[in-house]
């Protein structure tokens, strides 16, 4: 058994005040009066009773034990004792708390969450902080909230921690730890410790150098679950499309539920899936479509379910129609690669005029700087020097050969262009560096012997692919290499145009979405999520978080312009796996803690308590008649 | 022996006092104070004193002389022997019976005032029916005279007695050493002197007993003392008033003193009991709430200071 503390030790100066009380009460004693004939006897007693010992006097005098008990138990009170629950504690304690998708999950139905377990055991902290601690409350999922500065105020603390709600989106520690770190930093007191009250479901790898300690406090297991954890779409022939969703089970044990598919609010499907512990199924749905519909995917377990978030899943089929292409005519190897591929249709059309028609283009391939105007999902600029990077990169006539290229581009997948030799020699301008294109946005693609040949570069929602070399003077149109790139860039254009294949969205931010160019819209989303927002010069309405499940609606005036469902679709999350070990760089790992956090237990509420009982008892004392005085 | 009530009774023309009832005083007239000591005024009177008297009690014998009165010769013994002895009876003197009456402020409490005038006109009463000199002292002040009835004796002054007593009333600080000073001071004659208070006084009592003593009055104390002083039930701090002197005393945990209370009023009563029989004096401790039947016809009797 460990020593109480004291928190404020200079209180035992009170203790003086007993002397006066002492001094007081002989004084000032009020005893009840009582006439007798005569004091004869009475005085003879007390004089015998003065025996030599003081403390005679105080073992008879009830009233004043209790006043010195009231005493001690107030100044023992204001001394504000504590017992040590455990190693010390720093004066500062960032308390770090996951409300990430997982989190919500309940042990049992109708269960506490596990935010809510994390809220009773941080709650229980603040009960316990002593007079010298402060504590600041962090709230991470995806990003990380500083809820309160370093403070001692409980009702401050209190009031932050139950405004903290499950965001159903996936966490990241990162966020939290650099946070964290700056606190750490920026605090002159030390932090011993970070607490951080998490169910586990981090990633076990975590790219951030610690530099302050971790007590990971994890809590317990949630029960079962099983939830949708992809969705996606792809055009297939006839008008139909294929839905995939892949559903997963936790760890917990074997589930089962129907999964449903409704299409524009109307059910076109029910499938009834089995799973064991830690066990996924990819279920297909074929849906026809030809115009722009909404998917809505509910997973309906059959019996108990964890999580609810991972529970439903959002799709948006586009409507069909061909991938447009605007390819100059004098550009005839590409127009000839493009006429074998289907569902393309490709502009300008034979003996049409050259210059564009449609205000968009799916897919632009173009080797004339006036073209760089034309607006286009994706677009191949083939010769062509961007204007913002004139002053890095100039091209000579000469011979350039691919040195390198990324192979894992979505343009050059399965593109070989070793030996491919080209009369355009691009080459950096002296001093720049690789770091300088990707300073102004620009992705290397291939890697010349001087410089790079083959750049990328997004703007908003579209993507720009740039050939420094012009292909017709080089030895690329000759090659197999051609065609796929071809074909590479046809997929580019139909996935930018979302025409082949979509993706379910997931909770988090909603992508940017396609509207009128500089207009207000307000967006309505679910649990009366209400945001302001306003399209760009692009027409592009972005970084609109979602952090809840369900439909976000683009309002202009009363009228719906467009809506975006988003669900979870996080395979950790809904696997609810919990992480015993979290690795940092330099073999540096945080283990989960194998016991709860030992909070020292302040003592002061007791003896204040004790102080006002013994008040009663004193109070009754003191009024209570004396016995044995006769009622006259 | 507690009788559940002493108050007096209204006196009404049937009770001739309201401190005795008659069946009381009936019994009273036929009992008489038995001094231990020969402590009598050389006045004629009906107390028998001593052998050479002229009652009808038979003393003794003694050799006859000339000169003595032929009367007393017992000529069956002088027909029996041949030789004369005359017959000596008692004497037959009168013996001054002193009341004093602590009427002191403690005096008030739980009736012990009204008892010891019950005690004081048993007393009174048997000494006039006796025809003793019966004189009472009631003392109230200190520095005040003591009120007091002259002595009288014979049947004529019971009224006059009872009279006296009914209208004494407690009150006062005088200390019963000094009120038997007080007393003396104006006391005439041989006798006995029957003090009747609680003695619960600060003062010495052996120089009062003493100086009684001294004044040829064989002394019969009487303590009375109330219920409450008998037996005490306080617990808690208490503050103490003198009803004589107002002055106080803080006592905390009463309770836990009533032991030490209780043989501080023992050892009284046998200080008392102690200097009364050093000095061929009686003493008795009653309580006010004991039957005053069994204190006079009872009590009395059996410790001897009535026949």
């Amino acid at each position: 058994m460990s020593f109480p503390g004291f928190a404020s030790l200079w209180a035992a100066w009170l203790f003086l005040i007993a002397a006066p009380l002492i001094v007081f009460y002989f004084l000032k004693l009020k005893r009840p009066r009582y006439e007798i004939p005569s004091l004869a006897l009475w005085r003879a007693v007390i004089n015998d009773q003065r025996v030599n010992s003081p403390f005679q006097r105080f073992k008879r005098n009830v009233l004043l034990l209790l006043q010195l008990l009231l005493l001690c138990l107030l100044v023992l009170a204001a001394m504000q004792p504590f017992i040590v629950g455990g190693p010390a504690r720093g004066d500062y304690v960032p308390v770090l708390i996951d409300c990430s998708a997982s989190m919500a999950a309940t042990e049992k139905p109708g269960g506490p969450t596990r935010l809510d377990v994390a809220k009773e055991r941080i709650g229980e902290l603040i009960d316990a902080l002593l007079p010298n601690q402060r504590m600041s409350l962090i709230a991470f999922s995806s990003t990380a909230r500083r809820l309160t500065d370093f403070t001692d105020n409980k009702r401050i603390l209190h009031d932050a921690l139950d405004k903290i709600e499950v965001v159903d989106v996936p966490s990241r520690i990162e966020d939290a730890l650099q946070m964290t770190e700056a606190l750490v930093r920026t605090t002159t007191m030390g932090i011993d410790s970070v607490l951080m009250f998490t169910d586990g479901n981090l990633p076990e790898q975590v790219d951030f150098e610690l530099s302050f300690q971790i007590n990971y406090q994890q809590l317990p297991p949630a029960g079962k679950n099983i939830g949708i954890t992809a969705l996606n779409a792809r055009r297939s022939s006839g008008g139909f499309w294929d839905i995939f969703v892949r559903v997963e089970a936790s760890a917990a044990g074997q589930s089962a539920a129907d999964v449903e598919l409704v299409q524009n609010d109307t059910a076109a499907g029910t499938q009834h899936v089995v799973l064991d512990a830690k066990e996924a199924e990819r279920l297909v749905f074929r849906v026809e479509s030809e115009q722009e519909a909404q998917i809505e995917l509910r997973l309906r377990p059959s019996d108990d379910d964890s999580l609810a978030s991972d529970n439903v899943a959002f799709l948006t089929l586009p409507r069909v129609r061909l991938l447009t292409v605007f390819v100059p005519p004098d550009l005839a190897s590409y127009r000839h690669a493009l006429r074998a591929i289907p569902s393309v249709e490709l502009l300008p059309q034979e003996g049409a005029d050259a210059k564009p028609t449609l205000p968009t283009y799916d897919l632009l391939i173009t080797d004339r700087k006036e073209d760089l105007e034309i607006e286009a999902a994706a677009a191949l600029y083939v010769g062509i020097v961007p204007n913002d990077l004139t002053s890095l990169v100039k091209v000579n006539e000469g011979s350039a050969d691919v040195v390198d290229w990324q192979r894992g581009s979505t343009l050059l997948q399965h593109v070989q262009l070793a030996e491919i030799q080209s009369t355009d020699e691009p080459h950096s301008t002296e001093g720049t560096a690789d770091g300088d294109y990707e300073q102004l946005g620009y992705e290397i693609l291939a890697f010349g012997r001087r410089g790079p040949l083959i750049l990328s570069k997004r703007v908003g929602a579209r993507v720009g692919f740039y050939l420094l070399f012009h292909s017709d003077r080089s030895t690329l149109p000759y090659r197999v290499a051609f065609p796929i790139m071809v074909s590479n860039l046809v997929e580019v254009a139909l996935q930018q145009s979302s025409l082949s294949e979509v993706r379910g969205e997931s909770t988090g931010v909603l992508p940017p979405l396609p509207l009128d160019r500089s207009r207000a819209y307000t967006v309505r989303g679910p649990e009366g999520f209400e945001l302001g927002v306003a399209s760009d010069e692009n027409a592009l309405v972005s970084g609109i978080p979602a952090e809840r499940v369900g439909t976000y609606r683009f309002y202009d005036g009363g009228d719906v312009r467009k809506q975006v469902g988003v669900g979870l679709l996080d395979a950790r999350e809904s696997g609810l796996t919990a992480t015993d070990e979290i690795r940092f760089p330099e073999d540096l790992a945080v283990s989960a803690a194998v016991e709860d956090v030992r909070t020292d237990k302040p003592l002061w509420p007791t003896f204040a308590i004790l102080g006002f009982c013994v008040l009663l008892v004193e109070w009754w004392y003191f009024h209570r008649r004396p016995g044995g005085v006769p009622t006259q | 022996m507690n009788e559940p009530s002493i108050k007096p009774q209204i006196a009404s023309k049937a009770q001739l006092t309201s401190l005795l009832d008659n069946d009381v005083l009936a019994r009273l007239e036929r009992m008489r104070l038995k001094p231990r000591r020969r402590l009598t005024n050389r006045s004629q009177g009906e107390h028998l004193a001593g052998k050479g008297g002229s009652s009808i009690e038979f003393s003794d014998y003694r050799d006859y002389a000339p000169g003595d009165d032929m009367r007393y010769v017992d000529w069956n013994v002088f027909s029996r022997l041949h030789r004369p002895y005359v017959k000596q009876y008692q004497y037959e003197e009168e013996m001054h019976v002193t009341i004093l009456i602590d009427a002191s402020s403690s005096m008030q409490y739980e009736d012990k005032f009204l008892r010891a005038k019950q005690m004081a006109a048993a007393f009174g009463l048997m000494g006039l029916l006796n025809v003793e000199r019966v004189s009472v002292y009631s003392c109230n002040h200190t520095g005040q005279r003591p009120v007091f009835l002259p002595p009288c004796t014979g049947r004529a002054n019971m009224s006059r007695l009872f009279e006296f007593l009914e209208r004494l009333e407690a009150g006062g600080d005088f200390p019963v050493e000094q009120a038997v000073e007080a007393v003396l001071a104006r006391h005439r004659g041989r006798g006995i002197a029957v003090v009747l208070s609680d003695f619960l006084t600060f003062g010495d009592l052996t120089r009062p007993l003493n100086l009684l003593y001294s004044a040829g009055l064989e002394v019969c104390a009487v303590q009375i003392l109330g219920p409450s002083e008998i037996d005490p039930e306080l617990t808690g701090d208490l503050r103490f008033v003198d009803s004589e002197t107002g002055h106080t005393l803080d006592v905390s945990s009463v309770g836990d003193l009533l032991g030490i209370y209780h043989q501080h009023r023992l050892s009284l009563e046998e200080e008392l009991a102690q200097h009364c029989r050093s000095r061929s004096g009686r003493f008795l401790a009653i309580s006010a709430r004991d039957s005053l039947s069994w204190v006079l016809f009872d009590l009395l009797r059996r410790r001897g200071w009535v026949q």
